[in-house]
């Protein structure tokens, strides 16, 4: 008897089970020197996809940011997003206020993705993408 | 003995696959994407409150009206045309929540008049509460705007596709005037695809 099927049923179910693997980059800016730190985890994510420019304004004195967003692969990718608010002593307020947005983005394309901050008192902003 | 052996394989391969099912309970993620069917789910819900409550707060005549007071308004129901039940009450409680946290607004809550009012009784009328001590009557202040909407949704369907369509309007009115301050849609489009293997 053929033993292929043998080897190839485990690594079937193994595939239709598989664990979703996460990729994680994040972009801070602080409101008034606006440095910007990239912190990416290797894998499929960091590789095709960067954080190409980020922008910081203001409605009012609420803090209105965007995160231009390009896939530098020659493939169609789609992700999540979320953004995070930060106040000047870099707490976390409004957590778990907004949600992973899922977005994708076509070959060589670039996307903006824009968010206001939940209150005044943030003073800088962390964008996480995840696969 | 050959069945035998097809039958551990499968067994083995089940044991591996074990994370995947069974009755194991785990807390998740509830900002997390969730794509259990087509229908409203709380990505859905969430993503509509952050939307709209973004657009709201970046208008610039609202910009410019909360600049320096904090209006009051009042949240009205929102019509659901759409085929599914859907708790349309729980968006708006986001967005009133999500509204009030930023400071910009106030709300008079019409879901707790009733028990407003009671309260209200029990302190004028069971002789309980020192009067000087009770709220007074006829202090309350009224709501200068409504906000209200709809809900809507096309569903299309063929036999191995099924895409649902959600648009979510809501507006904002002053009550004096009857004039429409804002207004802000979200879109969702959700597509669900027969799977040749599905679990």
């Amino acid at each position: 008897m053929n033993k292929r099927p043998l080897v190839a049923l485990p690594l079937l179910f193994a595939l239709l089970t598989g664990c979703a693997v996460n990729e994680t980059a994040t972009v801070t800016v602080d409101g008034d020197t606006t440095t910007q730190v990239l912190e990416s985890n290797s894998g499929f994510l960091s590789a095709s996809l960067e954080i190409t420019e980020t922008k910081v304004g203001s409605a009012g004195d609420l803090m209105k940011v965007q995160a231009t967003l390009k896939n530098a692969s020659r493939s169609e990718l789609s992700f999540r997003y979320k953004f995070k608010w930060l106040d000047k002593d870099g707490f976390e307020i409004a957590v778990d206020g907004r949600p992973w947005t899922p977005l994708t983005i076509t070959p060589y394309e670039s996307k903006s993705v824009q968010a206001t901050a939940p209150n005044p008192t943030a003073k800088a902003f962390r964008i996480m993408v995840q696969d | 003995m050959q069945t035998f052996k097809i039958a551990s394989v499968i067994l083995f391969s089940l044991f591996l696959s074990a994370c995947a099912s069974g009755p194991k309970v785990t807390y998740g993620d509830a900002t997390a994407v969730e794509t259990t069917t087509t229908g409203f789910g709380s990505t859905d819900l969430q993503t509509i409150a952050a939307t709209l409550v973004d657009d709201l707060l970046t208008f610039p005549p609202i910009v410019q009206m909360t600049a320096e007071r904090r209006p009051v308004v009042f949240v009205d129901k929102i019509k659901n045309k759409t085929t599914e039940h859907i708790d349309t009450e729980s968006i708006t409680d986001s967005i009133q929540t999500k509204l009030l946290k930023s400071g910009k607004f106030r709300f008079v809550d019409m879901t707790a008049v009733k028990a407003i009012q009671e309260q209200l009784n029990f302190q004028m009328d069971s002789g309980m509460v020192d009067p000087a001590k009770a709220v007074a009557f006829g202090k309350q202040t009224g709501a200068e705007f409504m906000l209200y909407g709809n809900m809507s949704s096309i569903v299309k369907r063929n036999d191995s596709t099924k895409d649902v369509y959600y648009k979510f309007t809501l507006k904002m009115v002053n009550l004096e005037s009857g004039i429409m301050e804002w207004a802000g849609e979200k879109e969702i489009r959700k597509t669900g695809e027969k799977q040749f293997f599905s679990l």
